[in-house]
């Protein structure tokens, strides 16, 4: 009996659950969103997020291979890399765009800097910007061209026209510019809420990531703070616009509710290897990336911006690491 | 079923892990014979390893004296059963790695075994034919050491010291790590040996005021205590003090910060900020020690897990091996796949049966593999995903992940930096960490090679 009895360091027990449950958890949370955009775009929503996946996937296997690394697709990160990517994509985007930029965020935003755990910028959001930069046009086109793609006829033909439109914070662009009425944007609110607009994939509908985000924090598995902080700091920021100047700013609610906000304030910016230790750290990086959103939104150019934003808080996450230093509960000890 | 009672008396950090008190927490304490033989360690404190007094062949009488230090800091130990010294050699030592060790074969005719007595104590007990003196002197002739797991000999803890005057006694009756109930069964049944030693240990330190910090999940031993207090009238002195349950509430600092909400200084000691903290069988010993003139041979040891076939609390020989101990308990079962010397969140994993018993060894716990599996023991380690998790249990406020992975890159200079010597090995951090990174593991690693080549440094 002795053979089969086994040592190591304490402790001995441990909470039930694993890097892997953590990752198909967030996974479960993003269900809904994928529904959603399932409903409202139709297989052209399956497709792009099924080719995601599986590129994401087969990227991490041959990055593996070639590298002689144990294989780590078990533990589900690259699934939820590909989910990310794929419902912060236009519906409209080609297929091969979509794999290109799958394979960018895996091979360059995540096994270059050494697999898991060690990369510094979220890698969906390094695909996703790696195809807004080459591929410019293709990530603002909201419209829906028919003309381009056959299958999207469909969508039309569903009734669900508003996928045709701008997005609602184009329209607040134009707004700033003084080429359109802030209201007209602000009408969309609704729509925005259900979903029935345009915009990426994921980011359309509020329902269904306000779900996935209470799930996530329900379970644990995201602490509050940066959802908070990056919702409250955005709002406070698009208050300050529309309390000064309505009729060029849109309503606070809009800004919230639309251009990914909510996806990201509960999938991307929590997600752990990428944000800050500590949860003052937590507090410092959620303000910056809805602080930095709501400036690009408002005076820069794209009307979206989140991406940039947390591109640009996850660069300065060893910063506010080292910024924010744990002092020991008693005090330093000396000596 | 006594009242329900909540506390939110607590500190910052730590982790809820599964009690599995049920195993054994209604076991009331069970008398062990001797064993034919026992093995006596000579270095189970903190402080000077004692040196052997009696020699190969030598005859001891039960409670005898057979190793001893000049030194200040140390504690003599003795023999649990008379009978005959066989031999006097190394031993493995759950810390030391190595220790010398007496083995003492066990003489049937002779010995009686100890049998302990709780009867002797009621509330009428007058611990006032003791003088302060008279009761460190004993506490030091007894071999008493803390028992709750560090072994500081507890004379040197209780003995009034002028420069770090103390005005507090705590009382430690938190025991928060998950399967054991040896304290709770000693506060439930040997209310009074408790209650006494507490009073003894305060007169001893000359300490007036005293906490019995005890966690919201022992009712009844609450209850047993604040009872007691009321009828020996001394509850102008000494308050019962709910705390929250949540591990490491036990450990020392945590308890302090829950009931004093202060802090004792990272490296430091408790004396520090004027408080002495002291464990429930320490007390218990005390209490024998000073009224029945009982060194300390024997101690309350808890037989747990589901890997054995009669969990309990026993009275056990100090020096029984585990191999006895669990022919004693009617053996392991098929399942056993982890003997850990102490519990779960804390204790020494060994492969080694022929280990002896300590007096600082409060719990035996038999882990199947069930049960490993469902936590470390063939789940995949992954990288860290940075969630934060281990730095927000950590009840000293520390960045383990960052201290383990100094420790990891062999960058000792950088693991202090992350103040590592401040970490009190709680393995909240580890239990907690989705990875299953073991970071307590490392952290320990890191401050075994700290010492060594601290020591290595010339003067
Ligand atoms: S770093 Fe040390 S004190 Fe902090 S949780 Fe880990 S083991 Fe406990
Ligand atoms: S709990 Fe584990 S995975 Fe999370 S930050 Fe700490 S070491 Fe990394």
């Amino acid at each position: 009996m002795l053979s089969k009895i086994t040592v190591s360091p304490a402790p001995h027990i441990s909470k039930a659950y694993s890097t892997r449950s953590i990752m198909l958890d967030v996974i479960i949370a993003l269900t809904p969103a994928v529904a959603a955009s399932v409903i409202y775009f139709r297989y052209r929503a399956a497709i792009i997020i099924a080719t995601c996946v599986l590129v994401c996937l087969l990227t991490e296997w041959l990055c593996n291979t070639i590298r002689k690394k144990p294989n780590s697709l078990d533990d589900c990160s690259a699934i939820l890399t590909g989910l990310i990517l794929a419902l912060s994509l236009p519906p409209a985007i080609p297929i091969w765009a979509a794999s290109i930029g799958s394979i960018f965020a895996i091979a360059i935003g995540k096994m270059v800097f050494g697999g898991l755990g060690s990369n510094i910028f979220n890698p969906a959001m390094a695909g996703r910007l790696f195809l807004t930069a080459s591929f410019g046009a293709l990530m603002t086109t909201w419209t829906v061209p028919a003309t381009v793609d056959p299958g999207m006829s469909a969508i039309s033909a569903t009734g669900t026209e508003a996928v045709t439109q701008a997005t609602p914070l184009a329209w607040s662009k134009e707004a700033i510019k003084g080429k359109a009425q802030a209201h007209v944007a602000n009408q969309q609110l609704t729509a925005s809420f259900l979903g029935n607009t345009g915009g990426c994939l994921g980011e359309t509908s509020t329902i269904a990531l306000l779900l996935g985000g209470i799930y996530l924090l329900i379970k644990r598995t995201i602490t509050f703070h940066i959802p908070a902080a990056v919702l409250l700091s955005a709002f406070v920021c698009a208050s300050i616009g529309f309390l000064l100047k309505s009729e060029a700013y849109v309503s606070p609610l809009l800004h919230l509710t639309s251009g990914g906000m909510l996806i990201c304030a509960f999938f991307i910016a929590t997600d752990p290897v990428t944000a800050p230790l500590s949860q003052k750290g937590m507090w410092i990086f959620g303000a910056g990336v809805g602080v930095v959103t709501m400036l690009i939104r408002m005076v820069g150019e794209y009307p979206e911006g989140i991406m940039f934003a947390v591109f640009l808080m996850n660069a300065v996450t060893p910063l506010i690491d080292r910024f924010c230093k744990l002092k020991p509960a008693g005090g330093v000890p000396h000596g | 079923m006594a009242i329900e009672i909540k506390s939110k008396l607590t500190f910052p950090g730590g982790v809820h892990p599964p009690e599995y008190k049920e195993i054994t927490e209604n076991c009331a304490i069970e008398v062990m014979p001797s064993p034919k033989q026992v093995s006596v360690l000579l270095g189970q404190h903190i402080g000077a390893i004692c040196k052997p007094t009696v020699a190969k062949r030598d005859k001891v009488q039960a409670g005898q004296i057979v190793g001893d230090s000049d030194a200040f800091v140390s504690a003599p130990v003795h023999t649990p059963v008379t009978g005959t010294v066989k031999d006097i050699s190394l031993q493995s030592h759950p810390v030391l790695g190595r220790a010398l060790a007496i083995l003492i074969e066990t003489d049937p005719e002779n010995d009686s075994g100890k049998s302990p007595s709780p009867d002797r104590f009621d509330k009428d007990y007058d611990i006032q034919q003791y003088s302060s003196e008279q009761i460190c002197e004993i506490t030091r002739k007894a071999g008493i050491i803390g028992m709750g797991g560090a072994g500081f000999p507890t004379r040197v803890k209780i003995e009034p010291n002028p420069r770090l005057p103390k005005d507090l006694l705590i009382i430690n009756g938190c025991e928060c790590e998950p399967f054991i109930t040896c304290d709770y069964r000693l506060m439930v049944e040997w209310t009074w040996q408790v209650l006494t030693g507490i009073r003894l240990a305060a007169k001893a330190a000359r300490i007036e005021r005293i906490k019995i910090g005890i966690e919201d999940n022992k009712p009844d031993a609450i209850e047993a205590m604040r009872q007691s207090v009321n009828e020996s009238g001394q509850a102008d002195k000494i308050e019962v003090v709910v705390v929250r349950t949540k591990y490491p509430q036990g450990g020392e600092r945590q308890l302090i910060r829950s009931l004093l909400r202060k802090h004792v200084p990272s490296g430091g000691i408790p004396p520090m900020i004027g408080v002495c903290v002291l464990n429930i069988a320490t007390c218990a010993a005390l209490a024998e020690a000073v009224v029945c003139g009982a060194p300390l041979t024997h101690r309350v040891v808890t037989v747990t897990g589901n890997a054995i076939d009669r969990p309990g609390n026993y009275y056990v020989p100090i020096g029984t091996t585990i191999a006895d101990l669990i022919d004693f308990c009617g053996g392991l079962t098929e399942r056993a796949a982890k003997v850990v010397l102490g519990g779960p969140m804390m204790g020494f994993a060994i492969a080694d049966l022929s280990r002896p018993i300590t007096k600082t060894c409060g719990a035996l716990t038999f882990l199947s593999q069930e049960m490993i599996t469902k936590a470390k023991y063939d789940r995949r380690v992954t990288p860290c995903i940075r969630c934060g998790r281990c730095l927000t249990v950590c009840p000293e406020n520390l960045n383990p992940t960052k201290i383990a992975h100094a420790v990891k890159k062999n960058r000792l200079d950088l693991a202090e930096q992350y103040y590592m010597s401040a970490c009190i090995e709680c393995g909240c951090c580890s239990f907690i960490c989705p990875a299953n990174i073991e970071l307590t593991g490392y952290i320990k690693t890191g401050k075994i090679l700290q010492a060594r080549a601290k020591k290595k440094i010339p003067e």
